[in-house]
C-alpha cells in the first residue's frame, strides 16, 4: 500500500474526490458567476447597482422560464425545440383576441391552454409514435412560428393594458415581477425534481428508459407531462415578453431558442438524459444574462456578444469533461 | 508482464502481478469479479497505463501507451461485447484500421478487390472460408461475428490475442466451433489470454490457468494435471463448498398455471405450472424461445396471441409490466446494463424504484425510509458497496444483480421471474444468489428461472421444461442431470443442428 500512495499524490486524490461530488459542477458555475460579477464590477462603474442587477433579471426571466422547464424534459430523455415558437404564438393570441374584444385575461387563459396543448401533441408524437423528439419539435417549431406569422401577417400587434403590462414591467417590493415569476417556477421545479416521486421517475426515465419501463415506471406519462410543462412555460414566457414590450411580435422569442438550449447545456444537463439539475440551469441563465449586460455596459458590439457566448458555452462544457475525468469516472 | 501495480483513487486493484504466455500457449485468466483480470488485460491492450511494472514481448521490453501502440506491438483485444460494425461488410470490418489502398484517377481509393482477397485468405486461415467477405456483418450469426473479430486481430498481425468472455452469448455448439479457431491460432504460434467465468470451458481450451485474487497472483495451474477444486479454491481463497444449494421438494399449492401460451413467431402452445415455494427452470439454447417466455408472462411483449394464465387461482392477462406488478409478478431481465439498472442513479434509488409509492408521498419521497431499506438489503444479501449512496454503475455485475433481485422483494409479490440470473456474475456472487433464491422459495415465493446455461438449470431447479423453437420439447421432474436436459434440447433440434455443423 505504501508504494501506492507514492504513485499518486494525496492532493491529487483529494482533488479528484472533490470533483466527484454531485454538486461539483454547479459549484464550478457558481465560482465562474462570482468571478464574472467581480470582473464587471471593476471594469464598469455602472454594473454593480441594484437596478442593473434587476434589469438583468427582467431581461433573462422569459429565457429562464423556458430553460427551467426544458431542463427536466431533457433529463427525462425528451427535447423541445418548439418552446420559443410557442412563446411567439402565445403573445400573438393574447393580442389578437384582445383586439377582437375578448378580455385580456381571457386571452391569457386561451394562450396557456394552447401552449399546453401543443406540448401535449409533442409528447404524444414523441412517446406514442416513438418519433425522435428532435424531429417532432423541429417540425412543431416550424408549424407554430408559421402560424404566428399567418395570424399577424408578420406584423407586431400593440398590447396595452395597465394590469397586463404590470406583469412585464411592474415591481413587487422593488423586485421585477417577471424575475419573481421565474424564481417561483425554478423553486417549484427544484422541489419536484429533488423530492417528489415524479422527479425520481424523470431521472430514471432519462437514465435508462427500457429498464424503467420493465420495472413499471410510467416513462411515457412522465415524458408527456414534461412536454406539457414545457409548452406551458413557452406560453408563460411569451405572455411575459409581450407584457414587457407592450406588443406581441410573432418572432420576438424565436431568436432566443439557442440561448435557452445553451443555458441548459451550460448548466450541466446531459443531452443524453439522466443527469442535470435546475440549479445549474439557473446559474447558467444568470451567467449568460450577466455576460450580455456587462458587455453592453462596456460598449462591446452585440455581434461580439454572440461570439463570447459561444466561447463560454464551449469552455464550460470542456471544463466539465475535464472535471469528470479528474473525478475518475 | 511483471511487477504490475495499478490503483484507482485510493483502491489498489493490482499489486505486483505477473502474467506470462509462451508462443502458441492458451492461458486462462480466472478470478472473481474485482480480482483484477479486466484491469490487467486493459493495461496489456493499452486502455489503462500501469502505475508500475514492465511488459516484454518476445523478450524485448515494450512500452504500451495506448490502444494503437498495443496493436502495433501485436496485442489484439476482443472485448466481451461484440465490437463489429453491423452495416459494413465482413472484409471492411476486418481491415477497418488498415484499409488496402490504390490510386484511382490519381486519387487514393480503397482497393476492394485486394481487400476481399486478403479477407478471404485470413478467414481460410481460421477455417471459416465459407463466410463471404462481401456479406454484411448484419447477416452473420453471433459466433461468426466473433470470428470476424478474431480475423481482424489476425489480419493486424496479432501475436497475443486477449479474449474477454468470448462465449457469453454463445451456445455450447457455437463455443465448440470457436475453440477450433483458437486451436488453429495456437498452432500458428499465436498466444491467447482467455478470460471466462465458465470453469469447464477454461479447462477444455486452455493449456494453463492463471488465477488472480484481490489483485495478486493466487496460483498457476496446468490444466492436464490439476482439477476444478484446486482452481476454485485458489479463486475463492478457501475451501469450496458446493455452488448450488440443496434442491427443494415443494409440494405447495399451484401458484402460476400457464396453458397454451403463444406469441407470434416466438412461442407456440407453451404450458406448465409452478407451485408456491418452487424454483422452476426453463432451459433452452439461444433462439429457442427461452429469451421470450419470461417476458411474455410478465407482459413486456404486450398482450399474448393466445393462452390462459392464472396466478394464485385468479385469471391473469399479461398486458404490460405495470399490470404484472399489480398481480404480484416480478421480473429481472438478462441484460443488466440495458434493461436492469439505471446506471446514474444510486444503489438506494435503484432499489426503491419499482415500489417508490411505498416510500413517503408523491410530493415527498421518504429518503430516510429508502436508506433504511437499502441498508437492510445490503446487509441481508451481502451487497458489496460503499453504502446506499454509491452510484450503481460502480458496483460489480454480481452486486448489481443482487440489487435487481432485492428491489422486488416487498410484500405482496408472489412470483419472481429471472432471465439468465447469473450472466456476467462472478462465481462467489453466483453462489450467494443461488442461496438467496432458495431461501426466497422456502419462504413461499414461486421462482421461474430461464437460462441457456444447462448446468444452472440442473443445479437450481426443482422441476424444469426444455424449449426448442418456441415449443416445450421436454419436461423433467428431477432435473439434476445437465446431460439429460441437453439431450432433450437436441432431440428435436438434431437435424437442424447437424445442418449447422456441416455449415461450420
Amino acid at each position: 500500500m505504501t508504494t501506492q500512495s507514492l504513485d499518486r499524490p494525496a492532493e491529487r486524490r483529494h482533488f479528484g474526490e472533490l470533483m466527484g461530488k454531485p454538486w461539483a459542477g454547479v459549484a464550478m458555475l457558481l465560482v465562474f458567476y462570482i468571478v464574472l460579477l467581480a470582473a464587471f464590477s471593476i471594469l464598469s462603474p455602472w454594473f454593480l447597482s441594484f437596478n442593473n442587477m434587476m434589469s438583468i433579471g427582467t431581461n433573462m426571466a422569459f429565457i429562464g422560464l423556458m430553460a427551467a422547464a426544458g431542463t427536466p424534459l431533457i433529463i427525462a430523455g425528451g427535447l423541445d425545440l418548439s418552446v420559443a415558437a410557442i412563446a411567439g404564438l402565445a403573445g400573438v393570441i393574447v393580442a389578437l383576441l384582445n383586439a377582437a374584444g375578448v378580455p385580456i385575461w381571457g386571452g391569457v387563459v386561451v394562450a396557456l391552454f394552447i401552449g399546453a396543448g401543443i406540448g401535449l401533441l409533442n409528447g404524444a408524437l414523441a412517446t406514442g409514435l416513438k418519433m425522435n423528439p428532435l424531429i417532432v419539435t423541429l417540425g412543431m417549431m416550424s408549424i407554430v412560428s408559421g402560424l404566428a406569422l399567418v395570424l399577424t401577417g408578420g406584423l407586431s400587434r400593440p398590447l396595452f393594458d395597465p394590469s397586463f403590462n404590470w406583469l412585464g414591467s411592474g415591481r413587487f417590493l422593488e423586485v421585477p415581477v417577471p424575475l419573481i415569476l421565474m424564481l417561483i417556477v425554478f423553486a417549484i421545479l427544484w422541489w419536484l425534481m429533488r423530492f417528489s416521486r415524479f422527479g425520481r421517475h424523470l431521472y430514471a426515465s432519462g437514465g435508462n428508459a427500457e429498464a424503467s419501463r420493465l420495472i413499471g415506471v410510467p416513462v411515457a406519462r412522465t415524458q408527456i407531462i414534461l412536454y406539457v410543462i414545457s409548452g406551458l412555460s413557452g406560453a408563460v414566457a411569451g405572455i411575459l415578453l409581450s407584457a414587457t414590450l407592450g406588443a406581441a411580435a410573432p418572432t420576438a422569442a424565436s431568436d432566443h431558442l439557442l440561448t435557452v438550449i445553451a443555458a441548459i447545456i451550460l448548466g450541466g444537463t446531459s443531452l443524453f438524459g439522466g443527469r442535470g439539475s435546475v440549479w445549474g440551469t439557473l446559474l447558467a441563465v444568470l451567467i449568460l444574462g450577466t455576460l450580455n449586460n456587462g458587455l453592453t455596459l462596456m460598449d462591446v458590439s452585440s455581434f461580439w456578444q454572440d461570439v463570447t457566448r459561444g466561447v463560454v458555452l464551449l469552455l464550460a462544457v470542456a471544463l466539465d469533461i475535464v472535471r469528470t475525468r479528474a473525478a475518475g469516472e | 508482464m511483471r511487477g504490475v501495480w495499478k490503483s484507482f483513487g485510493s483502491v489498489a486493484v493490482l499489486r505486483d502481478v505477473a502474467l506470462t504466455a509462451a508462443a502458441g500457449e492458451i492461458v486462462g485468466l480466472l478470478g472473481s469479479n474485482g480480482a483484477g483480470k479486466s484491469t490487467l488485460v486493459k493495461i496489456l491492450s493499452g486502455a489503462y497505463s500501469a502505475d508500475k511494472g514492465e511488459i516484454a514481448i518476445d523478450g524485448d521490453p515494450v512500452r504500451i501507451d495506448g490502444p494503437r501502440s498495443a496493436i502495433a506491438h501485436g496485442v489484439g483485444l476482443l472485448p466481451q461485447e461484440l465490437s463489429v460494425h453491423n452495416d459494413l461488410t465482413v472484409a471492411e470490418n476486418i481491415f477497418l484500421g488498415d484499409l488496402p489502398m490504390r490510386r484511382l484517377l490519381g486519387l487514393p481509393a480503397v482497393d476492394r478487390g485486394e481487400m476481399a482477397r486478403r479477407a478471404g485468405s485470413v478467414l481460410k486461415q481460421l477455417g471459416f472460408d465459407h463466410i463471404d467477405p462481401g456479406r454484411l456483418v448484419l447477416s452473420l450469426s453471433v459466433p461468426e461475428k466473433r470470428v470476424v473479430e478474431i480475423a481482424r486481430a489476425v489480419a493486424g498481425d496479432a501475436r497475443i490475442l486477449i479474449m474477454d468472455e468470448p462465449t457469453a452469448a454463445l451456445t455450447d455448439q457455437e463455443a465448440k466451433s470457436l475453440f477450433q479457431v483458437l486451436r488453429r491460432l495456437s498452432e500458428q504460434g499465436v498466444s491467447v489470454i482467455y478470460i471466462s467465468h465458465y470453469l469447464d470451458e477454461v479447462f477444455e481450451i486452455c493449456d494453463r490457468i492463471e488465477v488472480l485474487r484481490d489483485g495478486v497472483n493466487a496460483g498457476s495451474f496446468d490444466t492436464e494435471t490439476s482439477d476444478h477444486d484446486a482452481v476454485l479454491s485458489a479463486m475463492l481463497g478457501g475451501a469450496v463448498e458446493q455452488l448450488y444449494p440443496e434442491h427443494g421438494t415443494a409440494t405447495g399449492e399451484t401458484l402460476l398455471a400457464v396453458e397454451g401460451l403463444s406469441v407470434d413467431a416466438l412461442l407456440t402452445d407453451v404450458g406448465f405450472s409452478i407451485a408456491k415455494g418452487e424454483i422452476f427452470g426453463v432451459f433452452g439454447l439461444v433462439g429457442s424461445g427461452v429469451e421470450s417466455l419470461g417476458r411474455a408472462i410478465y407482459g413486456a411483449l404486450g398482450p399474448l396471441d393466445d393462452g390462459s394464465l392464472t396466478i394464485a387461482r385468479r385469471a391473469y392477462r399479461p398486458r404490460n409490466p405495470r399490470a404484472a406488478k399489480a398481480a404480484g409478478i416480478a421480473f429481472v431481465a438478462a441484460e443488466r446494463k440495458q434493461e436492469g439498472i439505471v446506471a446514474d442513479l444510486t444503489l438506494r434509488e435503484n432499489l426503491s424504484l419499482p415500489f417508490l409509492d411505498r416510500f413517503g408521498s408523491a410530493v415527498r419521497v421518504d429518503v430516510g425510509a429508502e436508506k433504511a431499506h437499502a441498508r437492510h438489503w445490503i446487509e441481508a444479501l451481502g451487497i458489496r458497496a460503499r453504502g446506499p449512496e454509491q452510484r450503481i454503475r460502480f458496483l460489480s455485475g454480481g452486486n448489481q444483480q443482487k440489487v435487481c433481485i432485492a428491489r422486488w422483494l416487498v410484500e405482496g409479490m408472489a412470483l419472481l421471474i429471472l432471465e439468465e440470473p447469473t450472466r456476467g456474475v462472478d462465481i462467489g456472487a453466483r453462489k450467494e444468489i443461488y442461496r438467496e433464491l432458495r431461501t426466497l422459495a422456502d419462504q413461499g415465493l414461486g421462482i421461474l428461472v430461464l437460462s441457456s446455461d444447462v448446468e444452472e438449470i440442473a443445479g437450481i431447479a426443482d422441476r424444469a421444461i426444455v424449449l426448442d423453437r418456441g415449443q416445450v420439447v421436454g419436461r423433467s421432474e428431477t432435473p439434476e442431470e445437465p446431460e439429460a436436459l441437453m439431450a432433450m434440447a437436441f432431440h428435436e433440434a438434431a437435424s437442424h443442428d447437424a445442418a449447422q455443423e456441416v455449415g461450420a
